[in-house]
């Protein structure tokens, strides 16, 4: 007698033919054709395999036969698990909507000492206090923290320069930790600050209270201090002495920082992420200019085109992959963001990339003057006077805001699983909505995406790391590791 | 998509017809749709066909426009293909999206 069963065995359920399960299909070159389905799971391969599989007429013989089923493309007699796994993953993907918002935007103050041409909240001069948060706002935008029924509470303290309001800062942090005593929600602080201001008093109450700092270095110090102009143009020096200085009081993994890409920048990428490596970091975000503020306003935005941006992207992320490779440990925060959404069924919580859109469900923002608005961009847009996504006032209740025809209006029209091209696009379960974006370039909540930045701009980046990860084994391997942490 | 009155503006007119009981209608559109950066797209319906005009927005390059030809008729395959496994798997889809937002069993 056999010890095994003969391989005919296995097949048993196949021969009666398979059903299509839901899925989109693009081209990702000109020869290769992409195929996702409602979890984001993917398969790559030939034009005619893809016909064939379409019309009924793929073998199970083929080598594409098992990997379609095994990221549930088709079933068979064989098994009919597909339905099942596929309904746990969609579940899985969009847990993070019944939790609704667990990002908290403090905008404690306008004020900054910095100048930078490209900033797209509209900073005002640091001795106009009027722009700061008063006690009452604050005290009632912390009972809008925790009416929000998410169990993780992020609260994140941004301006101007959160710094210059430092007392506000600590009254917000104290009362809530006071009020999470009896609420016991997971509470995490974050400060996003250009360190330039930072005093030991202030590190001496990040370290009491955990308090996570993110900040700014846009590169090398000529290119950092032309991008972010202050007295004494310094900024540079003061941001290198206050990653130092964090590092030592609060520990190395409590300060991150983000880049952003001025045409000063896009021929020095590599220059760039050098000077994140000689600083000490294992990561960098690398961020085109946004269209809202004093980017707009001073033109900084129009200095370069999409093209440029994406050379800009993609010489950098390859030279990311080659540090890797040569033994150092670098993620680019925005590919990883992606390819949580590509490799595991998990949703990253990045506004930006989520549908329903992030505004409101992923972040609310409360302003020094006491307006709630839907993400971090609807108070810059707000700023250069386009109130469309100001939800209300911190006076307002929670159950108000997030039923807001201000909110419910944008969140609902574009929603990319039924927005025209995002129906059929097999990009979109990567992709998300974003209609402050969309409003700001277009005037509409929706966008034509064919004519849209952003739709292209990300299409491309999501064909750029798929071809990388199909073209190198290594490379899938390390955009594995950066997916799942 | 229906044009204004004078499209003399336009450029060079393309022609292109698709069978009707071969296609829908619906792939045209959204074809039309997809490739809107680059063309404009006239459908008119006769009894046994669709016969699109198709202008190029920048009719300078001949080569680059009868490319964009050929592109709009694969693309027009593609989404006929689409809305055929759109078809095909809808009632899997509303299975599989009522059972993620219902109680499954399988995730206890």
């Amino acid at each position: 007698m056999s010890k095994f069963a003969p391989l005919a065995q296995f097949s048993r359920g196949q021969e009666s033919g398979y059903k299509l399960l839901p899925f989109k299909f693009d081209a990702l070159d000109e020869d290769r054709w992409l195929v996702t389905n409602l979890v984001g799971e993917f398969h790559v391969l030939p034009r005619q395999t893809l016909e064939n599989f379409i019309h009924h007429e793929l073998s199970p013989n083929a080598p594409d036969y098992c990997a379609l089923k095994s990221k549930h493309f088709l079933i068979d007699g064989d098994s009919d698990v597909a339905l099942d796994l596929l309904a746990l993953k969609t579940r899985t993907r969009y847990q993070r909507l019944a939790n609704f918002t667990g990002l908290h935007l403090f905008v404690i103050t306008l004020r900054c000492e910095h100048s930078c041409p490209y900033c797209q909240v509209s900073r005002q001069n640091d001795d106009k206090t009027q722009f700061d948060m008063s006690e009452e706002v604050a005290d009632r935008a912390l009972d809008l923290v925790f009416h929000s029924p998410s169990p993780n509470i992020k609260i994140e303290f941004q301006g101007g320069e959160p710094l210059l309001n430092f007392g506000r800062l600590r009254q917000v942090v104290l009362r809530a930790k006071d009020r999470n005593r009896s609420k016991q929600k997971n509470l995490a602080f974050v400060i996003a600050t250009n360190l330039a201001v930072l005093s030991d008093d202030v590190l001496a109450f990040c370290r009491e209270h955990d308090i996570h700092i993110s900040t700014s270095l846009d590169g090398p110090e000529d290119l950092h201090n032309r991008n972010r102009p202050r007295p004494g143009n310094d900024s540079y020096q003061r941001t290198i002495a206050g990653i130092r200085r964090v590092r030592e009081t609060l520990g190395r993994d409590r300060v991150s920082a983000v880049m952003t890409a001025t045409a000063g920048s896009l021929a020095r990428v590599r220059e760039i992420i050098d000077e994140y490596v000689a600083t000490g970091f294992h990561g960098i975000f690398l961020r085109p200019l946004s269209p809202y503020g004093f980017a707009v306003k001073t033109k900084w935005i129009a200095a370069y085109d999409q093209q440029a941006w994406l050379r800009f992207y993609f010489e950098g992320l390859d030279y990311i992959i080659d540090l890797n490779k040569r033994g150092y440990p670098f993620r680019e925060f925005y590919a990883a963001t992606i390819l949580a959404k590509m490799l595991t069924p998990f949703q990253p919580g990045f506004v930006d990339l989520m549908s329903p859109a992030g505004i409101g469900i992923g972040a609310l923002v409360y302003n020094y003057d006491g307006s709630v608005y839907a993400s971090d961009e609807s108070r810059m847009l707000a700023e250069m006077g386009d109130e469309t996504f100001r939800l209300g006032t911190v006076r307002d209740s929670y159950e108000a805001l997030i039923t807001s025809e201000k909110l419910l209006d944008p969140l609902e029209q574009s929603f990319a699983a039924s927005v025209p091209m995002c129906v059929d696009c097999a990009f979109e379960p990567y992709c998300g909505a974003d209609p402050v974006y969309h409003h700001a370039t277009q005037r509409d909540f929706v966008g034509r995406k064919p004519e849209s930045g952003f739709c292209s701009r990300n299409i491309a980046i999501f064909r750029g790391l798929m071809t990388r990860m199909e073209a190198d084994a290594d490379t899938r391997h390390l955009f594995t590791r950066w997916a799942n942490r | 998509m229906v044009l204004s009155e004078d499209d003399s503006d336009l450029g060079a007119e393309r022609r292109v017809t698709f069978a009707r009981d071969i296609f829908d209608v619906e792939a045209i559109k959204r074809a039309a749709y997809r490739l809107s950066g680059y063309l404009v797209v006239d459908i008119q319906a006769t009894e046994h066909e669709y016969h699109c005009r198709l202008f190029a927005l920048d009719s300078t390059n001949v080569d680059a426009i009868d490319a964009l030809i050929n592109r709009f008729r694969g693309e027009v395959l593609d989404q006929d293909l689409r809305i055929r496994i759109a078809k095909e798997t809808e009632a899997y889809r509303n299975l599989i999206l009522s059972l993620a937002f219902s109680k499954t069993g399988v995730t206890g």
